[in-house]
C-alpha cells in the first residue's frame, strides 16, 4: 500500500487546534490492512458489521477514521503533534504495509 | 446519493429555478433602478420577487424588503443599522440561546451590545417560554432601563423547534412598557416552509435568507424594515438613483439600500424559488414536510440507542438532531457520507449556546433536516441505513 497524497481537509475541524488531512491511498483498504492500523496506536474500534465497514484510531493527540473498501482515510491531528503525520505516513507505507502484505502472503 | 442537509441548503432545487437561473444568464442582464433594462409583463424580476417575498411572509410594504447576500449580511445590517453604538445607551438587547452565529457573533463582537446583553434560555426541547420574555421586559422597564430590540430566532437549525412568535408578539406589544422595543426576527429556517404573517405579529425588523427553504440559490437572501423605523446604512454606493446627491443624513428616509450591482441571477432564481413556494402554498408544504418529519421522528425513535433532540409534538420545523450512543457524531456522518453517501450536518450548527440547553455537550448533534423535494423513497433508505449503524454501534 502506498500513499500518494495527502490533502488537507476543507472541513474544520470542531474542535479548535484540530487539523484534518486525507490520505489518499494506490489502492482500496481492505480488512488486513486496516487492522494493521492498529500499529500506529491508540484505541481502536473496526465496525465490520457495517456493509461499508468503518474504523477509527483514537489518541489523544490524533484520531484516524475511514471505511473499507475506499481508497483514503482521514487524520485529524492536534496542531502541536503535527508530527504525527509524519510517522503515520512513515508506517503506513513501510512497516504497516509491509507488515499486512506478509499477513497476507 | 441522500440529500438531507437542506437546512444548510436546499438541494435539489425547482426545475424553474434551475431555468430561472441559467435564462438569467443568458440574457440581457438586469439591474435595478438603472436604465436599459428589459422588464417582463412591465415589472422588473427585484419587483416581483419582493412582491412574492411579501405574500410568502405576510409582509404588505413589500417596498421595505431589501435583497442581500444572505442571512448572515442581512442580520448585520439590520443590527448595526438599528441599534444604538452609542457607550451611553444603557437599554438592553434581548436575545436567545438558540440563535445562530449569524445574530450572536455580531452581538458579542460589539462591546457596546455585547455589555447590554441578556438572553433568554429554552428548555431541553429548544422552546423558549415566552412568559420569560415578559418578565424581563417588565424588570428592563421597571428599573428604568428599558429594552432596545428583542432578536427572535423563529425556527431554531438545530431541533427544529419553531418559536411562539404571537406569544413573543403580545409580550412586546401589549405589556403597557414605556417604551416598546424593537422587535426583530430571524426566519431563516421558517421562511418558505412555515406559515406566519410579519404584519399580524407586527415584526418590525426580518431576516431571512434566499438558499433554503426558498429554494434560492447561495448568496441571495434579504431584510425586512418596516416603514418608520430610521435604520442607518451599513454601505453605501451606487444605487441607480439620485446620482448627483453624494451626501445622505437621517433626514433621507429614502436612501436606496441595495448598493451596488445587485446579484441579477440570484434574485431571478429566488424569484422563481417564491414562485414555486406559492404555486405549491407555504401551508401545504408546512403540512408535507411534517407528516415526513413523523416518519423519521418515529423511526429514529424506536431505535433504542438513538437519542433525539427535542419532540415531535413541539418540534414543528423540518429539522432534526439525533446522536447514537458510544459514537461521535463525526463518526455518524463520515459513515453516512463516505459508506454510503448520505449528507447529513454535524457538530455544533453554528449555534453554539443551545447545546448546554438540550444536553448535546461539546461534539453537538447530527442533524438531519428534509426540503418540500425530499422523497419518502429517500427517509426509508435513510432509516434503514442508521438502523444499521446503530446496530453496529451497539456491539462496539
Amino acid at each position: 500500500m502506498r500513499i500518494t497524497d495527502r490533502v488537507e481537509s476543507r472541513e474544520r475541524c470542531a474542535e479548535s487546534g484540530w487539523y484534518a488531512y486525507d490520505f489518499i491511498l494506490d489502492e482500496p483498504m481492505d480488512a488486513d490492512f486496516i487492522r494493521s492500523l492498529r500499529d500506529v496506536g491508540g484505541s481502536f474500534v473496526f465496525m465490520t458489521m457495517l456493509k461499508k465497514p468503518f474504523f477509527k484510531i483514537e489518541s489523544d493527540y490524533y484520531i484516524i477514521k475511514g471505511v473499507e473498501g475506499n481508497n483514503y482515510f482521514r487524520m485529524a491531528v492536534h496542531e502541536e503533534h503535527l508530527s504525527e503525520l509524519e510517522r503515520v505516513e512513515r508506517l503506513v507505507q513501510g512497516e504497516i504495509a509491509d507488515g499486512a502484505a506478509d499477513r497476507r502472503s | 446519493m441522500i440529500y438531507l442537509n437542506n437546512a444548510a441548503t436546499t438541494y435539489p432545487k425547482p426545475q424553474n429555478v434551475l431555468d430561472a437561473c441559467s435564462a438569467a444568464l443568458r440574457s440581457v442582464p438586469e439591474s435595478q433602478f438603472r436604465s436599459g433594462q428589459e422588464l417582463t409583463d412591465g415589472e422588473d424580476v427585484f419587483t416581483v420577487c419582493k412582491r412574492n417575498l411579501g405574500k410568502i411572509m405576510g409582509l404588505s410594504q413589500t417596498e421595505r424588503i431589501y435583497l442581500s447576500s444572505g442571512a448572515t449580511d442581512s442580520a448585520n445590517r439590520v443590527l448595526y443599522g438599528l441599534l444604538s453604538d452609542s457607550n451611553d445607551c444603557e437599554k438592553k438587547i434581548i436575545t436567545t440561546v438558540t440563535e445562530h452565529n449569524s445574530i450572536l457573533r455580531p452581538l458579542y463582537n460589539h462591546q457596546c451590545w455585547k455589555k447590554r446583553l441578556q438572553l433568554l434560555p429554552c428548555d431541553r426541547f429548544g422552546y423558549i417560554d415566552p412568559g420569560n420574555l415578559e418578565k424581563m421586559l417588565t424588570i428592563n422597564d421597571r428599573d428604568g432601563v428599558g429594552t432596545e430590540a428583542v432578536i427572535i430566532n423563529h425556527c431554531s437549525n438545530v431541533t427544529g423547534m419553531v418559536q411562539d412568535l404571537a406569544a413573543f408578539a403580545e409580550a412586546i406589544n401589549d405589556s403597557g412598557l414605556r417604551d416598546r422595543p424593537v422587535f426583530i426576527v430571524d426566519a431563516s429556517q421558517s421562511a418558505g416552509c412555515i406559515p406566519f404573517s410579519a404584519d399580524d405579529l407586527k415584526i418590525d425588523a426580518l431576516i431571512f435568507t434566499g438558499h433554503k427553504s426558498l429554494f434560492g440559490v447561495q448568496g441571495t437572501g434579504g431584510y425586512f424594515v418596516r416603514n418608520g423605523l430610521e435604520l442607518r446604512p451599513m454601505l453605501y454606493g451606487g444605487t441607480g438613483r439620485n446620482s448627483a446627491q453624494i451626501e445622505y443624513s437621517a433626514a433621507d428616509d429614502d436612501y436606496e439600500y441595495e448598493v451596488g450591482t445587485q446579484n441579477g441571477p440570484g434574485i431571478a432564481a429566488l424569484c422563481a424559488g417564491t414562485e414555486y413556494i406559492l404555486s405549491r402554498g407555504v401551508n401545504a408544504i408546512a403540512e408535507k414536510e411534517r407528516e415526513q418529519m413523523r416518519i423519521l421522528y418515529d423511526a429514529l425513535g424506536s431505535i433504542s440507542n438513538v437519542k433525539r433532540y427535542g419532540c415531535f409534538e413541539k418540534n414543528a420545523g423540518p429539522v432534526l438532531s439525533f446522536v447514537i450512543d458510544e459514537m461521535a457524531p463525526s463518526d455518524v456522518a463520515y459513515i453516512l457520507k463516505t459508506g454510503y453517501d448520505v449528507t447529513v450536518r454535524t457538530g455544533l450548527h453554528c449555534a453554539p449556546l443551545i447545546h448546554d440547553a438540550i444536553g448535546s455537550g461539546e461534539r453537538g448533534t447530527v442533524r438531519i433536516s428534509i426540503s418540500d423535494m425530499t422523497q419518502n423513497a429517500e427517509l426509508e433508505d435513510f432509516i434503514n441505513i442508521i438502523s444499521e449503524i446503530a446496530e453496529a454501534g451497539r456491539q462496539i
